[in-house]
């Protein structure tokens, strides 16, 4: 269920923070706004208040008596509940001293950080101060009475009451923002489930069934869409090959049939090739012996061999032909592989000798592997009649080794004769293909290691063949299972 | 002495080479020929018993292993060693575990070796 799991989790983070990120820059926007126009808002407040109290103290005289000022502002103040502090400051030698205030304590002492302002050029000063807990505005205003400015009003006005609204307000909002996010979250989640995850995991069992081979399943997918021609295109796709199928395996019955065919006739041919061999193979060499001619005695060499070359050519076309069939049966048993080698090097000292070619075993005692001992022999007498057969007489060396990986043995036998091209690499388990064209036909029937190929592949395993070029020697490789011995 | 051979085989090439093969040789052979398994059987009420037998086995008519068992049936020629002689060594394999001669010989053979072959039997 993987799949599901990814697209889906992939798309909703995408959504998530995108949703997340407009939301947020949506809100915080609004909150900028909203405050700058509390600000306003709550100066033009101000300002009006302070018109308002001119309006009311109105004629001068009225600041002769201080106590009448202190009650009316006090009045001011309790009728306007987001007013902290209100004071009157009437300038005595240049400087603004308190002359009324809600704060009883500061009366007829200097106005403080605002006593240098120039009271007369009738400035309006306003300081907005968002604290930690408290959003306050300082407003400065002069007093103008009857055209005249006799002193200025100082104003700290609460802004409080507006942002905890807009606090309550913002609160709210997250939590609808929040809300319609999962909202949002779920819905996408539920049509993404329905319309792609849904039909990928459908396609993807049907890939499944169809790819282990039933070629009969159809996709159900109807929705008008490209998902739903996607389907359609996939149906006919397992159409064609399900017809393309069939038309192959009718082929290869007919071909299986064709070999099989062949394979038997080979098999046929050869073995009634063996009966008028038999008195050449078995008069000839008696003739030729007998024969004191030295001229027809030669003849007689000639044909002689040659009628062992064509015993040699039925024998081994016959044991290919065999080895190609599928009803073939191998003795599989646990063998030891140097022993195996040396029964063949033993059988081959003749030719070893003959040809001065000197060879070293040098396979570990203890490698076991599971093979046909009969076949395993004629596959080792094969490399080992190959390596001879490219080997030059002096100084040649075959050196036969075998490592073993986990379960597999991997076997060596390297010469240091004339070496193969890329080309001859390619072609050298070919039936009837001969690196040397140049060496007489009599010398190698060219199917050696077309049988070596054969005995190596039916034993499950793999050959190939190694050389750096011409005149560097060659190597050929075959794998085969390992035995399982007492140590391993 | 020389010793007495019967060569079954419809093929006269096959018991040409035998015959003229073998008593071609200083030992001394004598070579009998018959072209069928009837012919063998009827050679061996007739003319002397063997010391032993080459009997092909892909015969018409009756077959080698017919033959074999014809002749071991009976209580004064089941004795006579046989080795068979075949172009199939498959088909003496497959029917190992059933009838087996003494040995058998595939052709094409070279006549050295047969008659190292039939010297080991006729020493036992």
């Amino acid at each position: 269920m993987h799949i599901n799991f990814s697209i889906s989790l992939k798309l909703t983070l995408l959504v998530v923070t995108i949703s997340a990120i407009v939301i947020f820059s949506l809100t915080y926007v609004n909150i900028q706004q909203q405050s700058e126009f509390f600000e306003d808002a709550y100066y033009e407040k101000a300002f009006s208040l302070t018109k308002a109290l001119d309006a009311s103290i109105q004629n001068p005289d009225y600041l002769n008596d201080k106590q009448n000022v202190q009650n009316y502002i006090e009045n001011f103040t309790s009728l306007n509940p987001d007013i902290l502090k209100l004071s009157v400051n009437i300038p005595k030698e240049n400087i603004l001293y308190i002359f009324a205030s809600t704060d009883v304590d500061s009366i007829d002492k200097p106005s403080g950080a605002y006593n240098d302002l120039s009271y007369e050029e009738g400035a309006v000063i306003y300081i907005p101060d968002h604290g930690e807990n408290a959003h306050r505005l300082t407003m400065l205003a002069p007093m103008n009475l009857s055209g005249n400015i006799f002193g200025t009003y100082e104003m700290i006005l609460s802004m409080d009451a507006a942002y905890n609204a807009l606090d309550t307000q913002m609160r709210n909002l997250i939590l609808i923002s929040a809300i319609s996010l999962f909202a949002m979250i779920f819905s996408f989640l539920y049509v993404l489930r329905r319309a792609i995850v849904k039909p990928i995991i459908i396609f993807r069992d049907a890939t499944k069934v169809i790819g282990e081979g039933n070629l009969n399943k159809k996709i159900d997918i109807k929705s008008h869409d490209e998902l739903g021609d996607l389907a359609n295109a996939f149906n006919n796709m397992t159409t064609d090959l399900k017809n393309s199928r069939t038309k192959i395996e009718k082929y290869n019955k007919t071909l299986e049939k064709l070999l099989s065919q062949k394979d038997e006739f080979i098999g046929q041919l050869g073995h009634d090739l063996k009966n008028p061999l038999t008195p050449l193979i078995g008069l000839l060499p008696i003739i030729t012996e007998q024969e004191k001619d030295p001229k027809l005695k030669e003849h007689l060499q000639l044909l002689t061999s040659n009628a062992e070359y064509m015993k040699e050519l039925i024998f081994k076309t016959l044991q290919l032909a065999k080895l190609r069939s599928s009803n073939i049966q191998f003795d599989i048993q646990q063998l030891n592989l140097k022993n195996e080698i040396d029964v063949v090097l033993n059988r081959q000292q003749p030719l070893l000798k003959e040809n001065m070619i000197h060879v070293e075993n040098m396979v570990n005692e203890e490698i076991l592997v599971q093979a046909d001992k009969l076949r395993l022999e004629e596959l080792l007498n094969n490399l080992v009649s190959n390596a001879v057969k490219y080997t030059p007489n002096e100084n040649g060396t075959i050196i036969i080794d075998a490592v073993k990986d986990k379960h597999l043995i991997t076997v060596s036998v390297k010469d240091n004769g004339i070496g193969m091209t890329k080309e001859q690499i390619n072609r050298v388990f070919d039936e009837f293909y001969r690196a040397d064209k140049s060496m007489h036909e009599r010398d190698s029937t060219g199917l050696g290691l077309s049988i070596a190929k054969r005995i190596v592949e039916k034993h499950g395993g793999k050959i190939w063949v190694d050389s750096t070029g011409k005149g560097k020697g060659t190597t050929f490789y075959f794998s085969l299972k390992s035995g399982y011995g007492k140590n391993n | 002495m020389s010793k007495k051979i019967l060569i079954v085989d419809d093929d006269p090439g096959v018991t040409y080479t035998v015959k003229h093969g073998l008593e071609g040789l200083e030992e001394g052979f004598k070579v009998t020929s018959a072209e069928s398994g009837g012919k063998c059987l009827e050679l061996l009420q007739s003319e002397d018993i063997p010391d032993l037998i080459l009997l092909d086995i892909m015969m018409p008519q009756m077959s080698g292993w017919e033959t074999y068992n014809k002749i071991k049936e009976n209580l004064v020629w089941k004795d006579i060693p046989i080795v068979f002689l075949t172009a199939r060594k498959d088909q003496v394999a497959k029917n190992a575990g059933g009838f087996f001669g003494e040995d058998y010989i595939e052709k094409p053979f070279r006549i050295p070796e047969l008659k190292q072959r039939i010297n080991k039997i006729l020493e036992k």
